[in-house]
């Protein structure tokens, strides 16, 4: 009898587990449909700032500004982007590794560095390794806001300004697709020279890009610039930093719900696995248990019948 | 000549796009009769068939004026932190980092803001020009929602 009230008692927290895993794709799913959204309405943006660049670099301004500076690292800044909350599958311990890699990588070319960590999961783990934290940002969950990014982002425009760093590397899960998803790590500081002029057909969103570009060239020539574009470069370089140090944040959240999504539906795939083999073995259990008492009862009529 | 008539008279296409876009969000895409704009040196009318430019934007407000399904004289007007501006044929884009819309200014929080920064004490040079930034930008805040009451 024991066995197999044990075996139900099992097959019912089995079954709660399920109900909550349950819960928690579904909640996932609906996240990640809005942190979509919210990454999608944010490419209007950096296509509108990579079109200006364009203008600006075909009307042949030189491109000369502290961002685009390279100097040799002396001190680099990380930027690690981990989730507050675990149950996300591998998404935390990805970030994790790939920080502890390229921290050691700085560790062996002795530069010093600036580590910055966002989310509780990727805080604590670091901290188990005895890595230094300089900023600890637990503020950021699905749904980051520029707003929030923005102070982090002109900290670190000023440090680099400054010469108190000479390297900025963001730690995230970039976004590919809802199959695809992987931690990189990118350097967001010096901004890119060529990366700027590459940005065009990378930057354009697919469908009207080729004939965008075609007609922005040809306008190009009839742009005025006020006050020059000189002057507008030195404003949109930082813009575009932050944009780009904010589609990190949302690249990230994007990743953790689709993580989440997909390690709760394998969890509740598995918990019906178990709740079906678990109820193989009750009913087994049940039986054998009924088999015996008949026979007990049996044996008893035949002792009676002696 | 002709086409141009037929192509204002439809009354769908008249006007100028006027578009504002954030990191967040494009939070506006509309077709107005004229877009006013706040340069960094001042501000600038932007109309049907205007020169393209690329410009800086100030602190101030956007009024988009004649709204397509609206009144012809109806301004809506938003707030904008800096950012640029892309003035195509035909169409205003507006890239800045914050834009409000004037009527969700609260005024008693723009004030204490203003009197926030006017409180700060500001030593260096670097650190007087952004406070001064930063008090002219919560000035024509206060300004905009006074004047939206």
């Amino acid at each position: 009898m024991a066995k197999a009230r044990a075996l139900d008692r099992r097959r019912r927290s089995v079954r709660n587990i399920r109900k909550i895993t349950r819960t928690m794709e579904l909640i996932a799913t609906a996240r990640f449909k809005k942190a979509m959204d919210r990454s999608v309405a944010a490419r209007d943006y950096t296509k509108q700032l990579v079109k200006i660049l364009e203008n600006i670099a075909s009307v042949g301004a030189d491109v000369v500004h502290p961002l685009l500076d390279v100097r040799p690292t002396k001190r680099a800044a990380v930027l690690v982007l981990s989730g507050n909350r675990g149950l996300c599958g591998g998404y935390n311990s990805n970030i994790v590794r790939q920080s502890v890699a390229i921290l050691g990588q700085w560790r062996s070319e002795q530069v010093d560095t600036d580590v910055a960590v966002s989310g509780k999961r990727g805080i604590s783990a670091l901290k188990f390794r005895g890595i230094h934290m300089d900023e600890r940002y637990t503020s950021f969950e699905d749904k980051p806001a520029f707003d929030a990014v923005m102070p982090i982002g002109r900290a670190y425009l000023e440090a680099y300004a400054s010469g108190k760093i000479d390297r900025l590397d963001v730690v995230y899960t970039r976004f590919h697709s809802i199959a695809r998803q992987e931690a990189v790590t990118e350097m967001l500081l010096p901004l890119k020279a060529p990366e700027i002029a590459g940005a065009v057909p990378g930057g354009a969103v697919p469908g009207g890009a080729a004939s965008g570009t075609a007609t922005t060239q040809l306008a190009s020539q009839e742009y005025d610039f006020y006050p020059s574009a000189e002057s507008i470069l030195e404003e949109i370089l930082p813009a575009s930093f932050l944009s780009r140090l904010f589609k990190c944040f949302l690249d990230a959240a994007v990743s953790e719900q689709v993580a989440r999504m997909v390690a709760m539906k394998a969890a509740s795939e598995n918990a019906a696995g178990l709740i079906k083999n678990l109820s193989r073995r009750y009913n087994r259990a049940r039986q054998s248990q009924i088999t015996g008492e008949i026979m007990e009862i049996l044996g008893g009529v035949e002792a009676l019948k002696q | 000549m002709m086409a141009e008539t037929t192509g204002s008279g439809a009354g769908n296409v008249s006007g100028v796009r006027c578009v504002i876009v954030t990191p967040e969000l494009t939070s506006l895409d509309t077709r107005a009769r004229f877009v006013t704009l706040p340069l960094f040196d001042g501000q600038r009318g932007v109309g049907r068939g205007h020169a393209p430019f690329i410009g800086r934007l100030g602190a101030g407000e956007v009024r988009i004026t004649g709204e397509q399904g609206g009144p012809a004289d109806a301004v809506r007007r938003v707030f904008v932190e800096g950012g640029f501006v892309e003035v195509g044929h035909d169409s205003v884009t507006v890239i800045t980092q914050r834009a409000i819309p004037a009527e969700k200014i609260d005024l008693s929080q723009a004030r204490e803001e203003l009197d926030k920064i006017r409180g700060t004490v500001a030593t260096g040079e670097e650190a007087i020009a952004s406070k001064m930034q930063a008090e002219a930008t919560a000035r024509e805040v206060v300004r905009i929602a006074e004047r939206s009451r």
